[in-house]
């Protein structure tokens, strides 16, 4: 659905690259999560992808597409969600969403089954200035889906918004996955990530350094350990061991024969702990 | 069908900002201004003020009659009373077709009044031999010549019966072709229609333009199947509308019938068109209106230097001519006016088709390489 090839971008259109030789394909129907820090060039390329910037160097295919010559048509294909809300604020949420649909050349989507599938059923007929941030969120990511694309690219979509309504957008995006739709997932977020993604890509200062799926990520690169409280001489201890280390296994028999045990997990190493190991960067 | 989509609902957003409702509220201002405020004929009287009580009785009452001998037709004068601030003064007025004569009955209203309110005083006393002498109470800025025309004027050395009979053979031959006369009204009106209308496209685009860039709106255009100039031209489209409405808002209740409609709206439809697409042009290079403000505000007093040779045509040097909005104030003259010079007409909005056409292209062009990010 999406293949990039050696693509470059630098915004002073010097060596001073903001995509440094970048190159990564999806699948139809995948799940890619784009990571990496501010600032890294996720927003940079995916601006790129959707035709938002100007394909310096590189060759980039998105939905059949060559993005060197875009055509029109191919916004019939795609969907975004902008980070930032995006929606004109003089207008109701129905009236942003009815202008929207007549900018595409296939069927759209109604606007009150996109509204209510975002929770703002019984807001559309409001002004979206008037709407909190976490609403023009959530209308900036169902006008997205509008067009009905079969590439879907998210920038950030579940960021200010209350657990409740980021688990029901997670669960949009799933629902739509589920019916082939592709999606480009940006973000710094590595749980969601974590939990949506078929595959992640890692992106820190321009360059890709790694694309896997988060599991064998987890297999290859993380370590997993339990952690256990007991109680020793009248108080609380608390250990981290490893599964795979002789010393710590032999640990763990020695704590769980000789102490009282109040709690123990398992727990194996999470997608951010594995992308600072990977970059030796944090994801600020 | 997509550029008619975003037209209407610009209109509809226009239709909810203030900027639509500041410029039809600015056109009804003008309106009123041109209405009530400026007369349709100046009253270009001269007052002037004389002090003669230093004569005879009889020798004034000569003098008067003398001096008002000069106008064609007897006219009867009649007492006044000048009030200057506090103080009041008797007078004797006449009112002749070029001037309005009092006659006042001490020398320091003469003084007050070219003090107080800025008038032509005049003390007429005898010298010596029964010469009259003239003194003049002037402001100070008056020119030398017209100094010099005053003692040119009251010099017995100089025989006034030759000026004038000199003066009353002279013929005066316009060389250029029939000139359109106006009144005061017409004559403001072309400005207006200039600097409120059509170049205002320039300002307020700008301001459209930088409120969607604040709101993100110009990217989640862009990535539909609809074209950037779609949403430009939608833009330039409701700046034509309103241009037209705040146009006719002011020429139609003052000139009804009497303007080619056809032309004024080929003018006023072609010059919105040029001016909202340099609007556009400079809002590529910027991200608000505050770091464009520099450039629009030279552009604008640029604009306007044409305005000066519009009401000083002494003032005509070859470089005003390129400016647009020159041809624009003699094209609303012209139309104005009832000159009926069509091909001229034709020609200015032409130009200002192809300029805009230009100005367009390259609008759109930049956009597509800068606004999407911003």
């Amino acid at each position: 659905m999406i293949s990039v090839k050696n693509l470059y971008h630098s915004y002073t259109k010097d060596e001073k690259f903001a995509v440094d030789d970048v190159s990564f394909e999806i699948a139809k129907g995948e799940i890619f999560g784009f990571l990496g820090p501010s600032g890294a060039g996720k927003s940079t390329t995916q601006g790129i992808l959707t035709g938002l910037l100007p394909l310096q160097r590189g060759e980039v295919r998105v939905a059949g597409y060559d993005v060197k010559h875009i055509k029109r048509a191919m916004f019939n294909e795609i969907g975004m969600s902008f980070e930032q809300s995006n929606v004109y604020s003089k207008l109701t949420g129905k009236e942003n969403l009815e202008f929207y649909r007549r900018l595409f050349d296939v069927k759209t989507r109604e606007p009150r089954e996109l509204l209510d599938l975002v929770g703002l059923g019984g807001k559309g007929d409001i002004k979206a200035g008037e709407y909190s941030k976490g609403m023009k969120h959530r209308l900036t990511f169902a006008r997205s889906m509008i067009n009905h694309p079969t590439l879907w690219f998210l920038d950030e979509p579940t960021t200010g918004l209350d657990p409740a309504i980021a688990a029901q957008i997670k669960n949009i995006i799933k629902e739509q996955n589920r019916k082939g739709v592709t999606v480009f997932l940006t973000t710094h977020n590595m749980f969601i990530a974590d939990e949506l993604c078929d595959r992640v890509g890692f992106i820190v200062d321009g360059k890709l350094l790694l694309v896997d799926s988060p599991k064998n990520l987890k297999l290859q690169y993380g370590e997993k350990f339990v952690e256990v409280e007991y109680l020793k001489e009248g108080g609380l201890a608390k250990e981290s061991l490893s599964f795979v280390g002789k010393e710590d296994i032999a640990r763990l028999k020695t704590i769980l024969d000789h102490y009282e045990i109040q709690t123990m997990h398992t727990k194996e190493a999470t997608l951010e702990e594995i992308f600072i190991k990977v970059t030796g960067r944090e994801l600020v | 069908m997509k550029l008619w989509y975003s037209f209407i609902k610009e209109l509809q957003l226009s239709s909810k900002s203030w900027y639509f409702y500041i410029e039809i509220g600015m056109a009804c201002v003008l309106l009123l201004i041109l209405v009530f405020v400026i007369p349709a004929e100046s009253d270009d009287k001269v007052d002037e003020y004389l002090y003669a009580g230093g004569l005879p009785r009889d020798y004034q009452e000569l003098l008067y009659r003398g001096i008002l001998d000069e106008e064609d037709e007897p006219i009867p004068g009649k007492r006044v009373e000048i009030e200057v601030e506090d103080d009041s003064y008797e007078a004797l007025l006449f009112v002749t077709d070029t001037r309005n004569l009092y006659f006042v009955e001490n020398l320091e209203a003469v003084r007050t009044l070219a003090d107080k309110e800025g008038a032509i005083g005049i003390e007429i006393v005898t010298g010596k031999e029964g010469s009259l002498i003239y003194r003049y109470y002037l402001q100070g800025y008056e020119s030398l010549k017209l100094k010099n025309l005053y003692r040119l004027l009251h010099n017995d050395a100089v025989n006034p019966e030759f000026i004038r009979r000199h003066l009353e053979v002279q013929t005066v031959k316009s060389l250029g072709e029939e000139s359109l006369s106006l009144n005061n009204k017409e004559n403001v009106l072309p400005v207006f229609l200039t600097y409120n209308g059509s170049m205002m496209g320039l300002f307020i685009i700008a301001a459209y333009i930088f409120l969607d860039k604040q709101e993100g709106i110009i990217r989640a255009y862009a990535v539909t199947t609809s074209s950037i100039w779609h949403y430009l031209l939608s833009k330039v489209g409701v700046l034509t509308v309103t241009m037209i409405t705040t146009s006719l808002l002011i020429v139609v209740p003052l000139m009804g019938f009497e303007v080619n409609y056809l032309n004024l709206l080929a003018l006023v439809i072609t010059s919105a068109f040029a001016f909202s697409s340099l609007g556009l042009l400079v809002t590529t290079y910027y991200r608000n209106m505050m770091q464009s403000f520099g450039v629009f505000y030279i552009l604008i007093v640029a604009m306007m230097v044409p305005s000066i040779t519009y009401f000083l045509p002494g003032f005509e040097p070859r470089w005003v001519q390129w400016i647009p909005t020159y041809h624009l104030l003699e094209g609303f003259k012209d139309i104005i006016a009832g000159g009926g010079n069509g091909p001229y007409i034709l020609k200015i909005s032409l130009g200002f088709v192809l300029g805009g056409l230009l100005l367009f292209v390259y609008a759109n062009h930049r956009f597509k390489k800068t606004l999407t990010l911003s």
